[in-house]
């Protein structure tokens, strides 16, 4: 589903951000992206969504080069992916509902598709009972799972995840991990960068491990493990 | 582009424009006055043109003769001025009917009385040339004739009408280009301020995929509605305006040859519509495509 080709990524600054990245991520696998503050994770990730072009190599999702994409294709790209953040991008005059019913709503969607697809998401993340409420009522981990479901909201194959967990206390960061799992294990492509150790830890999962813009460790995941 | 999208464009547009209320205000404010100085400058334009026109269609010549002169000598200038070419027609108006006229229009009947006696009036011969391009030449070779006292013609009054008209159609060019420029400047700078407004709101709409289009059509929508606001505006003040004014010269300066056709002011609000609309969009265009980088 996603391969990096020798990928380098210089910043018009000068900063050397990555540098010859190797990567392949298979379509259902749930991968960890970790590294010292300022290793490259982030940049990785904007590579992923389109939001930042790589200087060298190529970079393909669904076998096709993000390197060369036009900018009127980004919106197609974007579609068929979910991108979660650490601060959360909701709107805050929005309620619940309506934040995740956007998604949809501005990708031209029709009213009774919306509300389905709206309702149902917001099931599967544990906020039924929160729909009207605004995202300043919400707890740090609920505005997070509100993020989540705009993210999914139009079934897409992949989600890109930059520090999900880094504004939450452990236990909600574990609430938020767990969701992720049940998502990636009904199919979905999961990609999430993080310092939360203990977690990644305790998860085992596929580790990919970025120093000074370089992979230094790939570390299958316990699963594969057993599967070789 | 489906139903739904369409109407979330147009609400998007005119919520952004309820939101920054006194910056539109002024945007189509300032649409308006540049529109309403197009429209009058149409307008007023046409009427001189008219105008111009009439003067041009009565252009005549006057000979006044000297007081001397008998019978026969006034006759014999008479038939020299009617063999010069281009000339249309000659009329004799002679002392004794031009005190009579005046007397006429005076009602009274003692004015040579009052006079002392004395005609003031010269004889008098009255050119029409076939060409007003004439005039000139034949006023001059008139003056040569021996007998001829002066020679009295619109002498200039045509060509200084038309100057000024020129002079000014440039600057109602140079004031209309001067509220245009400041009204694209507002529209866009309101447009700016709508952009930064919904920062977050635009970020991420691209995150999840919206087209380009769509996040662009609201601004456009904002603009293309300050400018049609804008020309409505001052469509109504045009209209008022120039049918107050009409009624005024119609009732007191009857002379004055007037524009009042229904179908050209019709023309004038139709461009003054074109033009708000024009105005509008294209500074929307311009900024979304300056404050929206994809
Ligand atoms: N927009 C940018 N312009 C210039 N340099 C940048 C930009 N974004 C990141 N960098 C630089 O690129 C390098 C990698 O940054 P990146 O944000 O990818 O790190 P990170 O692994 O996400 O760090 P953190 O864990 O702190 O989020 C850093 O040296 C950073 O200063
Ligand atoms: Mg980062």
């Amino acid at each position: 589903m996603i391969k990096l080709k020798n990928v380098s990524k210089i910043y018009p600054n000068g900063a050397r951000a990555l540098m010859g990245v190797n990567l392949r991520i298979a379509k259902g696998e749930f991968v960890f992206l970790v590294g010292p503050s300022g290793a490259g994770k982030s940049t990785l990730i904007k590579l992923l969504y389109r939001e930042e072009i790589a200087t060298r190599g190529q970079v393909l999702i669904n076998n096709i080069n993000l390197v060369r994409l036009k900018n009127s294709q980004i919106p197609a790209l974007r579609r068929n992916m979910g991108v979660i953040f650490q601060d959360f991008k909701l709107l805050p005059n929005k309620t619940v509902f309506e934040n995740v019913a956007f998604a949809l709503q501005v990708i031209g969607k029709n009213k009774k598709e919306i509300r389905e697809s709206t309702l149902s998401m917001l099931d599967l993340v544990g906020l039924s009972s929160k729909v009207k409420a605004f995202p300043s009522e919400l707890s740090g981990g609920e505005q997070q799972r509100v993020c989540v479901a705009r993210a999914l909201v139009n079934r897409p194959g992949l989600l890109i995840a930059d520090e999900p967990t880094g504004n939450l206390d452990v236990d909600t960061a574990w609430g938020i991990v767990d969701l992720l799992d049940k998502i990636n294990k009904y199919g979905t492509t999961v990609v999430m960068a993080t310092h939360a150790l203990q977690i990644v830890e305790q998860m085992n999962k596929r580790v990919v491990r970025v120093e000074g813009g370089r992979i230094i460790e790939d570390k299958a995941g316990e699963e594969v493990r057993i599967g070789i | 582009m489906a139903f739904n999208s369409v109407r979330y464009i147009l609400v998007q547009g005119l919520v952004s424009l309820k939101r920054n209320l006194w910056l539109s205000l002024a945007s189509i404010l300032t649409v308006a006055v540049s529109l309403i100085l197009l429209g009058s400058s149409i307008i007023f334009l046409a009427n001189t043109a008219t105008i111009a026109k009439t003067f041009e269609s009565q252009v005549q010549i006057a000979v006044f003769l000297d007081d001397k002169l008998n019978d026969g000598q006034v006759v014999a200038i008479q038939n020299r001025i009617k063999n010069l070419p281009g000339i249309e027609s000659v009329t004799l108006t002679t002392k004794e009917q031009a005190l009579w006229e005046f007397q006429e229009s005076m009602s009274t009947t003692s004015l040579l009385e009052d006079l002392g006696g004395i005609n003031p009036f010269p004889d008098k011969i009255t050119i029409v040339a076939t060409d007003p391009k004439l005039v000139q030449g034949i006023a001059s070779q008139v003056e040569k004739i021996s007998g001829v006292e002066s020679v009295r013609y619109g002498q200039g009054i045509l060509e200084k009408l038309l100057a000024f008209t020129n002079w000014l159609r440039w600057i109602g060019v140079a004031v209309v280009a001067a509220f245009t420029f400041a009204a694209l400047l507002l529209i866009s700078l309101s447009i700016k301020t709508n952009v930064n407004s919904r920062e977050k709101e635009i970020q991420i709409m691209r995150l999840v995929g919206a087209s380009n289009s769509f996040i662009r059509w609201p601004f456009i929508i904002e603009g293309l509605v300050v400018g049609l606001v804008g020309a409505l505006v001052a469509v109504v003040a045009v209209g008022f305006a120039y049918s107050w004014l009409l009624q005024y010269i119609i009732s007191t300066l009857a002379f004055i040859p007037v524009v009042a056709n229904q179908q050209f002011l019709l023309m004038v609000f139709l461009i003054m519509m074109l033009g708000g609309m024009l105005m509008g969009t294209l500074a929307s265009v311009i900024s979304v495509r300056k404050f929206l980088r994809f």
